[in-house]
This record gives structure tokens, sequence and C-alpha cells, in this order.
């Protein structure tokens, strides 16, 4: 079977600044990070084929689509998709790229991924809050006060402390570990250090959530290149294994609605690599609150035989952990795009390019991507094959 | 029309009430209009249903029926919501919003009748009132000594 690699990385500056005068819609963002990835390649446009393109939900009228091929000077293609699972998306469009390689349907894949939702005059939880609509069950929702996404989550998060035993002690240790992180990463939007006491001063925003707990939207674009040709690129990362699960869960007296369901994804990523968890140099996971790092850790066994809350608190994801998790800081001290936040950080630290965060001697990656309420898990094992 | 009638919600500005015409809730609001809980069910089965499932998952049945139902639960999880979006919220405390598990097995998520900054913890039993937002009659919780008072402060 033809081996799929990822050989091309492009990302555009991390912006918490709104667009101004319409110089960053998402369209742009694209371009400039799909020039980018192209050139870390070594290629031009007219040598893809394929081009597959994620956005945000919600109607945005300048949201990424298909018309991107045109917009973004692309040639006549073989394959041509918008991708949407929510946060699973990136993770699925890597699928979808290896499956057109693997079948013949294209040969070289660009995957992009831009959003946009900082403008000027809002912030982004005012952004989120007022997105939603007012009917259905989002409306009813709304209107009994569930503004935004972070609520939701302090519900999650305070029904998984509950059932767990975990406490909030071990949210603070997932947000000061991912800020250690971010300390090496110039790419990472919060970079000043931050103790247990930092955290403690956090602003709440929703029981037990504070402002820390909560990723960093931003503008921005990322953009990978997977190919089936040899002769493409100099730096080649694998594509050894992917696997999702969309566990439909029932919201009914007597059951839980968030979280169980997940582990398949990473155990049928981890067995078409022909891996155990115990190969995983470093995980990349889908941070969007701090919880669900706790939640994910935990449903996809990635703590071995130690309590999650244990695992996090002894720095067990920390640099020098038992698995380094997050490494640039996550959509929490990073930058939150989405699933280009996980996969990106993997490329970096897949090549050995981390820098002040790079993880030594690290081969192998686990890439993982939610979606919605913990509904959609993807996952994809990524390793340096040149 | 009484004075109650047009008095604003103690939590949110009237733009958030649903559209209640063009909503696959409508049920649910001309009921709690009534002052009745109402909420569906497979015509066939009488699984309890999502808000909007439209298939049983028991039985494949397409249609749905909306009952009343006995307006008492148990709180599955709650939270204290401190950010408040500035034109949406008008309250200038910390509310509560909280996910209750009803004695029917659906689940809904409410606030408080009245002013409250905190939030029942989980575990605690429940019974549903309805605010007023705008036209539109929105269930809410009512459970302890102090959301019995009068409470509209706005």
């Amino acid at each position: 079977m033809t081996n799929v690699d990822i050989v091309g990385l492009g990302m555009t500056q991390m912006s918490l600044r709104p667009s101004l005068s319409g110089d960053a819609t998402p369209v742009q963002l694209a371009g400039q990070a799909t020039r980018a990835a192209l050139a870390d390649a070594g290629i031009v446009h007219r040598d893809v084929d394929a081009l597959l393109v994620g956005s945000s939900q919600g109607v945005r009228p300048d949201r990424l689509g298909v018309g991107f091929a045109a917009q973004g000077g692309f040639g006549d293609l073989r394959l041509l998709e918008h991708v949407e699972i929510k946060g699973a998306t990136t993770v699925a469009m890597i699928q979808r790229a290896r499956h057109a390689i693997t079948t013949g349907e294209a040969s070289t894949v660009v995957c992009v991924f831009a959003d946009a939702p900082l403008v000027a005059g809002k912030g982004s939880g005012s952004t989120y809050a007022q997105s939603g609509g007012n009917i259905g069950a989002r409306g009813l929702e709304r209107a009994s006060g569930l503004l935004g996404s972070v609520p939701t989550y302090a519900l999650l998060a305070r029904r998984w402390l509950h059932v767990t035993g975990n406490s909030a002690e071990d949210l603070c240790a997932v947000a000061t570990t991912a800020r250690r992180w971010a300390e090496g990463n110039p790419d990472a939007v919060h970079r000043e250090p931050l103790d247990e006491d930092g955290y403690r001063r956090s602003p709440m925003i929703s029981e037990p959530l504070r402002r820390l707990d909560c990723a960093r939207p931003v503008n921005g674009a990322v953009a990978i290149v997977l190919t089936g040709e040899p002769a493409i690129g100099t730096s080649r990362l694998r594509v050894r294994g992917t696997g999702r699960e969309h566990p439909v869960r029932r919201r009914r007296a007597g059951a839980e609605s968030w979280f169980g369901g997940g582990r398949r994804a990473v155990d049928d990523a981890l067995g078409q690599a022909g891996m155990s968890r115990g190969d995983l140099d470093v995980a990349q996971l889908y941070d969007p609150f701090t919880v669900v790092t706790l939640i994910l850790l935990d449903e996809y066994r990635l703590t071995g035989e130690a309590p999650v809350g244990e695992f996090v608190r002894a720095g067990q994801l920390g640099p020098h952990g038992a698995l380094p998790t997050n490494t640039g800081g996550g959509q929490l001290s990073g930058f939150y795009l989405q699933g280009m936040t996980p996969l990106a950080e993997a490329v970096v630290q897949l090549r050995g390019t981390g820098g002040a965060r790079q993880v030594p001697g690290a081969i192998t990656a686990l890439v993982g991507g939610i979606g919605g309420r913990m509904d959609h898990h993807a996952a994809l094992v990524l390793e340096r094959a040149a | 029309m009484s004075t109650m009638n047009v008095m604003s919600d103690w939590l949110l500005g009237a733009e958030l009430a649903p559209d209640v015409d063009n909503d696959p809730l409508r049920p649910l609001y001309d009921a709690a209009a009534r002052g009745e809980l109402a909420l569906p069910f497979c015509a066939s089965c009488k699984l309890t249903l999502e808000l909007e499932q439209y298939v049983c998952d028991g039985c494949g049945g397409q249609q749905r029926d909306w009952w009343v139902v006995a307006p008492e639960g148990v709180v599955h999880s709650s939270t204290v919501m401190h950010r408040r979006e500035p034109g949406l919220v008008l309250t200038d405390a910390p509310y509560p919003v909280v996910d209750v598990e009803l004695a029917s097995g659906h689940r809904l998520i409410m606030t408080t009748l009245h002013p409250d900054p905190t939030a029942p913890a989980i575990g605690t039993a429940v019974r549903v009132a309805f605010r007023r937002l705008g036209l539109v009659h929105i269930p809410a919780v009512t459970n302890s000594a102090n959301t019995t008072g009068p409470g509209e402060t706005a």
C-alpha cells in the first residue's frame, strides 16, 4: 500500500487582535498558511491535485469553503471537499487524504483550516455568547442563561469531578503544565510563567472553570501537505494509524451524556500502527478546557495504572514526564485553532524543530480531536519516517 | 394582562426569548404558558425522547407526543455563571444554571425562578416553575427557601 506522509506544514501568525478592515479574513489566512506549507514541502500550487478545507461551524459569511480552490490560486483538482465534523475535522481531513492517496484518487493533498472569531469591538467570549440562535434545544438553553460554550463545559466538569472524585486542583495542574510548555513555544499566545497562585487569581467564568481553564481563540490558519509521492518533501512524517468513535449518548435520567466513549478511536489508530500506548513519545490532545485533558487521558487510558489526577499533579504531562502532552501549550496556552492545534504541534515535535520545548527523541505521536460536547472522537498516530 | 406580565425577566433580555412560532419545541412553550411542563415521548413505545429527537431509538417510531409530566426532578449538574454578557444578561450578580433529571426521565437545563448567587448541588431535589422571558414562559428551577421571595428586582 502507498505510504502517506505529511511533508508540509504552514502556519500564519496566531493573532489575538481582531481583523481590521478585512485584512485577515479566513480566506486570506488560509492563503498565507497554504503558501507556507507548499514552500515547506518544496512544491507549488500546480503540484497539488486535492484540497480539503475546514472551518468553524456557525453562520459566518466569510467562513472558508470549497471556493478556496479558486480564491487560493489552485489549478484543476481531482478532489475538493469541505470536511465538517466539528473539533474532529482535522483528523478527519487526514483520514480523507490518506484514503484518497492510497486508493489513487489523488496524489498530493492540501488540508487547510482557518478561523477568525475575533472581530473588532468584541472579545471572543462575546462572539461565542452572541451565537447559537433562539430556536430548538439550543434556544431553550440560551433562554436559560447557557451562553457560549463555557457554561456547558462547566456543567460537564462539575459532573465529571462529582462522578470521579477528582478536584479543582487537577484542573489547576493541567493549566500550569500547559503554560510551562507554552513558555518554550514562540507561537503560543500566553508565554508568561503561571503558578498555582496565578491560576487561582484567574477570574471565575462558570464554576468550576476559570478563564485560565479555557482555550484562547485566535485568528489564524494552519495548512498541511500530504503526499504519496516519494520525491516530494524532505521531512516525512508517516500516517501510521487513524480511528474514530462517535458515541451517541442520550440525555436521559440515570445516564451520563457527556463522557464515556472515544477509547476505540485510539485503540483503532494504535492497532493500525501496530503500536501500544507505551510506544507513544508525545500526546497532542484537543484541550478546549482543562477538564477535557483530564477526561481524555482517562478515557483513552493514557496514564497506565495511575489515576489521572495523580498522574497530572505529578507532572507526568510536562517536560521529562512519562507522557509529554500538549507540548506547545495546547489550546489553553498555545492557541485555539481547533484540531489544527494538536496536529501542528505533533509535526513540530516529530521533526525535532521544537526548540526550547522539544521533547528529546520524539519519533511517535498521538494526535486527538474531539467535537461537540465530546460527541466525536478522532485519533491519529504519526511516526517520523525521514 | 396583569402587571406581572410586562415585568422583565430577572436574568436575560427579551431578545433571547425563543421564536415560538418557528420552534420545534412549540408544544413545550404552549404548555408552559398554561403553567404545565410538557415533554416529548415516543407515540408508539412511550420512551422518553430528547427535545429534538424525531426517531425513537427504542422502537424506531417516527411519531412523538408531548405529554404533561410531573414538574419535579433531581440536579444532575449545576454551575454558577460569573461571566455576564453585556446586553444579554441583565442581572448584576453571578447566576445559576442547572441541569435537572426530571422524574419523567427527561433532562432539562434551567436557571432559577428568582435571582440566586448559588446553584443547588448535584443530587438536590428540585421543582419546576416558569419564568417569563419576553412573551415566552421558560421552565425554571424553584427549590429552596431563598428562591421563594418575590425576587423580581429588574
